[in-house]
């Protein structure tokens, strides 16, 4: 790969993430965070808090199984025992208390886990999904008509789906896929890890968790499963869908809270393939060229030496003389002055 | 072996001092059950709190709170659990005495109320019947689906036993046991303390809400926050401790209007009422498994709501405890593998001070016969 290649991958991927987390431009409406035990939201929604602190965007959070708020969050709304329909009265309306104090424009509006509402048997057949979440985007109050927001649903990909009411209905999932303009799929900074040097031997990568299928087991992640600190964080595989149509691929990582401080302004999620240990920095000899591999013997040739040798007649040369059968062959040699001629071993 | 001590150091810091409204999610299988461990839960609530000047050292972290236990068991009976605790030197039914513990049973009553309307027997019965009397002749049409050892006579120590004294007619009514109640003898009894029986009536979530309302008064009672008595007792931590309420899912299902988010959401119910949650789970391979996507067969309405109750519980805990059996077999001194996990919701609050001695680990356990516990890590 060329090396102009990776820059411009990296700065313009980095400034797309960057544009994402902090809800520049309204980059993307709606952001689907897609988690599982293994790799819960969290850390992610922490940093999707602390950008908006940073940047002083109204934020929401609705919550259908949180049940204290979290630090920084200008509203909560309990989304328990509630039907859709009062979730978005409930939100619209936390804006509109809350936009007298700020003259922030923007709000962001997180949920924490769209899950129940799918599940939950208080939703009747004509609850929509899409319908719901774009009241929110666009709400019809005539006040709120300026309102930038942005949402970001959690879905938690390893808790099973209600069978369908119908065949042809597609799965909620991939009605939240399809309506998505920005996927985050959230991995285990070290299952991918452990992942990649499995493969990197050409072995079945691992799998940890649920999908171990082992009696008893929920979750598999540990602390520190290979023993080393560097390899927390959170990996983000991102799709983004331009207003164009085209999509963008980007592997992340996000470092841990703990590496950074709060107010910290710069960004801080990488390229998955800079870090250091995913990609650990090329061997020297990839690098320079010249430089032999280091040895007892001299493995060059002077001018001289390769003279020598290009002026040497090979055995098979004399005997296509055509001397006659048994004629030919011989080792034809010109002695020099470094040579030591033995009596006793060598012969002519 | 030699004596184990009732709470074993490796496993300690897990059982005692939980953060505030938190949620701990106990997995068990069916060869690894999870009782000892909701005991050692029991005993370190209660144990620091009961002794008094001993344990305040130790449980100092606790900054002086007391720490009370509402125990919600949907599977196993009074009886069960006041032996099994007893071998841990906890008396239950003298703490229930001190109101610092509350067993509410969810399992000899659930589905079948000893009469229609309860709430009208609560004040016949009790007025007409002294609360000393054993609970046998008033058997009436339906039959006692209970599991308590019949007492002949209330004997030398009638406290003792809560249930004798307080009818189980009078009990089940899920009237809450606020002093609105009616009549002066229950009153008496009341002091013995509640065990609550659960009845399951109605149909959806009205009745899970009903529920929620009979364990919150339990709650209530014993935080001393409905009697307003003396002694500053409104500084105390109730830890709340459901035994296996999946019963209630399996029991009810879909069908019923009660799935995985109702039963959520009455679980997040209970939750504000007390300061931590401790919930015991099934996780069987089935129960779980049957249900993903690899599954090559449609998945059954029970399969499909236990795993999204259980993986769903599981992103809303902030630990997750899970018991299995040991990978390479059974063993003549292990009895399982436990293994210690953060769940979805660590790290949502700030307090990780609270929070620090909290670290993921496996760790073998052995239960023996006179239910002592060890708890050692592989090869020790």
């Amino acid at each position: 790969m060329a090396p102009t290649n990776t820059s411009h991958r990296q700065t313009h991927n980095l400034l797309l993430i960057s544009k994402l987390l902090s809800l520049r431009d309204t980059a993307s409406p709606l952001a689907l965070v897609l988690d599982s035990l293994e790799q819960p939201a969290t850390p992610l929604i922490k940093e999707y808090i602390r950008r908006a602190k940073l940047s002083k965007v109204h934020i929401t959070f609705v919550a259908f199984e949180t049940l204290k708020p979290l630090e920084g969050v200008d509203a909560f709304v309990a989304a328990r025992k509630k039907s859709p329909l009062e979730i978005i009265k409930a939100v619209n309306a936390a804006y509109t208390n809350g936009s007298t104090s700020g003259p922030s424009r923007r709000r962001l509006i997180l949920i924490d886990a769209i899950n129940p509402l799918l599940h939950a048997r208080r939703t009747d057949a004509h609850f929509n999904v899409s319908s719901f979440l774009s009241s929110f985007l666009m709400p019809q109050g005539p006040a709120a008509s300026k309102v930038e927001a942005s949402l970001v649903v959690t879905f938690h990909q390893d808790v099973p789906s209600p069978p369908l009411p119908s065949p042809y209905t597609p799965s909620p999932l991939s009605m939240l896929t399809y309506l998505a303009t920005t996927i985050i799929r959230l991995h285990s900074f070290s299952h991918i890890l452990a992942q990649k040097a499995a493969r990197d031997r050409s072995l079945v990568p691992p799998v940890f968790g649920l999908e171990e299928e082992l009696d008893g087991v929920l979750l598999g992640r540990l602390d520190k499963p290979i023993g080393n600190e560097s390899a927390q964080g959170v990996v983000l595989e991102l799709e983004h869908r331009r207003k164009s149509g085209r999509g963008v691929l980007e592997w992340y990582i996000l470092p841990p809270a703990s590496r950074y401080p709060p107010q910290y302004a710069k960004e801080i999620v990488t390229l998955l393939d800079d870090h250091p240990l995913y990609r650990p920095p090329q061997e020297p000899d990839f690098g320079a060229g010249e430089e032999e591999p280091e040895s007892t013997f001299e493995l060059r040739l002077t001018d001289r030496q390769r003279r020598d040798r290009e002026g040497v007649v090979l055995p098979y040369f004399d005997a296509q003389q055509g001397d006659g059968p048994g004629e030919g062959g011989r080792i034809l040699y010109d002695m020099g002055e470094e040579d030591d001629f033995d009596e006793e071993e060598d012969e002519i | 072996m030699p004596t184990q001590p009732p709470l074993p150091p490796l496993l300690a810091p897990y059982v005692s001092s939980l953060p505030p409204s938190s949620l701990i999610v106990l997995s068990t299988v069916l060869g690894a059950q999870g009782n000892w461990l909701t005991l050692r839960y029991l005993y370190a609530a209660l144990n620091a709190s009961s002794t008094s000047d001993a344990a305040l050292i130790l449980g100092e972290r606790h900054n002086g709170k007391k720490q009370k236990v509402v125990l919600v068991s949907f599977l196993r009976g009074w009886e069960f659990w006041r032996a099994e605790a007893k071998r841990l030197g906890l008396d239950l039914a003298r703490l229930t005495d001190k109101r610092q513990f509350a067993f509410v049973d969810g399992l000899s009553e659930l589905f079948s109320g000893p009469r229609t309307t309860p709430t009208t027997t609560t004040t016949t019965t009790t007025q007409t019947t002294p609360p000393s009397l054993v609970p046998s002749p008033r058997g009436g049409p339906v039959p006692q689906r209970t599991i308590l050892p019949s007492r002949s006579a209330p004997g030398p120590i009638p406290a003792r036993g809560p249930q004798p004294a307080r009818g189980p007619a009078a009990v089940a009514a899920p009237a809450p046991l606020t002093p609105s109640a009616p009549s002066a003898p229950p009153a008496s009894s009341r002091e013995i303390g509640p065990v609550k029986r659960l009845h399951l009536s109605g149909k959806g979530p009205a009745a899970l809400d009903r529920l929620e309302k009979d364990i919150a008064a339990v709650v209530a009672h014993l935080s001393g926050r409905a009697t307003a008595t003396a002694e500053g007792e409104d500084d105390s931590e109730v830890l709340l401790v459901l035994d296996q309420p999946d019963l209630l899912l399996a029991a009810t299902g879909p069908g019923q209007g009660i799935g995985a988010t109702e039963m959520t959401e009455w679980v997040m119910g209970l939750q504000q009422y007390v300061h931590a949650t401790v919930m015991t789970l099934a996780a069987d391979l089935p129960l779980i498994h049957n249900a993903s996507a690899a599954a090559h067969q449609m998945p059954t309405p029970l399969e499909t709501e236990h795993a999204a109750f259980a993986i769903g519980s599981a992103h809303r805990a902030h630990l997750v405890m899970q018991l299995r059996d040991l990978d390479t077999g059974a063993a003549r001194d292990v009895s399982g593998v436990l293994r210690v996990s953060k769940g979805g919701a660590w790290g949502q609050s700030d307090n990780t001070d609270a929070n620090g001695s909290w670290e993921e680990k496996e760790a073998l356990y052995f239960v023996q016969r006179d239910g002592g516990v060890s708890v050692f890590g592989r090869g020790e």
